[in-house]
């Protein structure tokens, strides 16, 4: 039935059929981020962040596998609701996903599904605390990803909706144990357990970007979305989440016919 | 190939509805007062050792404090409540910092004569000392170098040591000064003291929490000093210490007792041995807290400080006549 519905849904849309391409994306965002890190801090901090968002699609409609590079750098300046105390937080997050696509509904709809590595380097620094004032985000994850681009045309112009989500499975991360001191790791090269094993459970991490693209000319199109990245952990009895929320805009780039981006 | 899709896709997305939170309490006088008993319940690393020493016992605190943070209670009358608690813990890396004060447990040495006087001090310093990597040096009539290191916050250089412990290469002995250092940066500490062994030596034992439970800690692991390769000190070595020498101070005295040549005059020390950590309220009052334990190299706690080898005090017929007791007795000891 809802095969049926979806199928009604797609064929009110004029028909609109577009080769696949390999793409560079550059985009920005605002919004706001909330983080707990019971290492630093019980309160729950929250504020404004700022992302910068590449992507490099390589996808090539003679190929049925792809890559997709993904560099994603955020950083946020938050308070605790009494406004008093600061954090200052900065993550740089590196996807590399491999895809494997269909498309389906005569070509108006790309799916592409598959895995991809996560890299995450970052930090959360206490700007009140004078002692132990810092936390180091280190961490590698593999993560079942999937990404639907349903292009239409409207008003005579080229659209393109793009949704992406990626999910936790499996992984490693950094952590200094419960009550460790960041003077012990890296003066005293004391470690105890800073090498985390981590799976869906105990680090349901997770992102998903929902982005609608209009087409102003063959080789460009304007992006607006939203990025929404959940971090999340509980590790050597500490908690963490990295929840930030971002209205994005930007450019893509096409390469018809092409040559690699 | 059907499993593989299941395990990769579908498992996964149950983790979607998953949230990691942290129990959050209200801003009031009793939320508050929660939210630090909490905090320290599950950081603080000395309870087991102050049960032992003074009968401390955090529950039976949370009991006789919650009645006094009532809803009623001003902010002023609350901050006065959270102080009086954190001072049970007889601990002076405790402290409460709001806005409009500092609460303090200062006991551990304001309760002691302080056995230094800047004023004497100037007299053996006179007015054309040097002042090298946060130290003021001076080499005195007897031939004894002598040096006040005032606070461990102030930054060492290997450059500047070079050019102190030159300058006293001549001398017959060496006076540390330490007296009133309430601590600061522990490397500051041991790039001090690695110019006073000429092997690596056992100095005391580090630990950390590894979960809220009050004796949650990890293994002991064993902390060393390791000779500097720069300028080493050869000749006898007296450390001057009261009751003003604390945390990062402590943790000096600590290591320098563990040098052959070395000997610890004056008062014993104000103790201090918790790493700290901060944490905030509600209402963003800042709290400051022991966490990570440390010990001498007989695994002994030094939490309320070191005994020195020689207890010295300052008398008064010397404070009339201008002199420094501990001084003297380090310029006679180092003389011997």
């Amino acid at each position: 039935m809802k095969n049926k519905f979806l199928l009604l849904l797609l064929s009110l849309v004029p028909l609109c059929v577009v080769a696949q391409e390999p793409t560079s994306t550059n985009i920005i965002g605002v919004g706001t981020s909330r983080i707990l890190d019971t290492y630093i801090n019980q309160e729950k901090y929250s504020g404004i962040g700022l992302t910068y968002l590449y992507i490099k699609d390589r996808a090539r409609e003679e190929k049925r596998w792809n890559s997709v590079i993904e560099h994603e750098l955020d950083v946020s300046s938050i308070k605790d609701r009494s406004k008093d105390n600061q954090l200052m937080e900065g993550n740089y997050y590196l996807y590399w996903g491999r895809y494997r696509h269909w498309q389906l509904f005569g070509d108006r709809l790309l799916v592409q599904a598959g895995g991809l590595a996560n890299l995450n380097l970052g930090f959360l620094y206490d700007t009140t605390a004078s002692n132990n004032p810092a936390q180091a985000r280190l961490s590698l994850n593999l993560m079942p990803a999937a990404i639907a681009t349903y292009r239409f045309p409207l008003f005579g112009k080229q659209f393109a909706l793009r949704y992406e989500l990626n999910v936790p499975l499996v992984g490693v991360m950094f952590s200094p144990n419960y009550g460790q001191s960041y003077y012990e790791i890296f003066n005293r090269g004391n470690y105890d357990h800073n090498i985390v094993p981590t799976t869906f459970v105990s680090a349901p991490t997770f992102r998903q970007m929902l982005s609608l693209d209009w087409r102003t000319s063959e080789k460009w199109s304007l992006r607006i979305g939203y990025l929404g990245n959940y971090q999340q952990a509980e590790v050597n009895n500490l908690k963490q989440h990295v929840y930030a929320h971002r209205v994005m805009i930007g450019i893509v780039r096409h390469f018809p016919n092409s040559v690699r981006p | 190939m059907r499993k593989f899709v299941i395990i990769w896709f579908l498992i996964p997305l149950f983790s979607l509805t998953a949230c990691i939170n942290e129990e959050e309490f209200p801003d009031t006088a009793q939320g508050n007062f929660e939210a630090l008993w909490k905090i320290i319940d599950e950081h603080y690393c000395f309870f087991d050792y102050k049960q032992h020493e003074y009968g401390l016992d955090w529950n039976a605190i949370y009991n006789i404090y919650k009645v006094r943070a009532r809803e009623e209670t001003n902010k002023y009358q609350l901050f006065e409540v959270l102080t009086d608690m954190l001072s049970e813990l007889r601990d002076g890396h405790v402290n409460l910092y709001s806005a409009f004060d500092n609460g303090r447990y200062w006991s551990w040495h304001e309760d002691y004569p302080s056995n230094f006087s800047d004023t004497l001090q100037r007299r053996y310093l006179d007015t054309d000392y040097r002042i090298a990597s946060g130290m003021r040096y001076q080499i005195l009539d007897d031939n004894i170098g002598y040096t006040y290191y005032g606070s461990f916050s102030n930054p060492i250089s290997d450059s500047g040591l070079n050019e102190i412990l030159s300058y006293f290469a001549f001398c017959n002995g060496l006076i540390i000064d330490i007296r009133g250092n309430g601590g600061g940066d522990l490397i500051n500490a041991e790039k001090l003291a690695a110019r006073f062994c000429n092997e690596k030596t056992l100095v005391g034992y580090l630990q950390h929490k590894t979960g809220k439970g009050h004796n949650d800690f990890s293994e002991m692991e064993a902390q060393y000093v390791e000779p500097s390769s720069n300028f080493r000190w050869q000749k006898n070595v007296v450390v001057l210490s009261n009751r003003g020498v604390f945390s990062a101070a402590n943790d000096f005295v600590k290591y320098m007792k563990c040098f052959p040549r070395v000997k610890i005059v004056g008062d014993q020390t104000g103790g201090g041995s918790g790493l700290p950590y901060t944490n905030t309220l509600p209402n963003g009052w800042t709290v400051r807290f022991s966490a990570c334990p440390s010990y001498d190299k007989d695994r002994q706690q030094v939490e309320f400080g070191i005994l020195p080898d020689y207890v010295v005090s300052q008398t008064d017929d010397d404070f009339r006549q201008g002199k420094d007791t501990l001084i003297e007795f380090a310029r006679k000891l180092l003389a011997e």
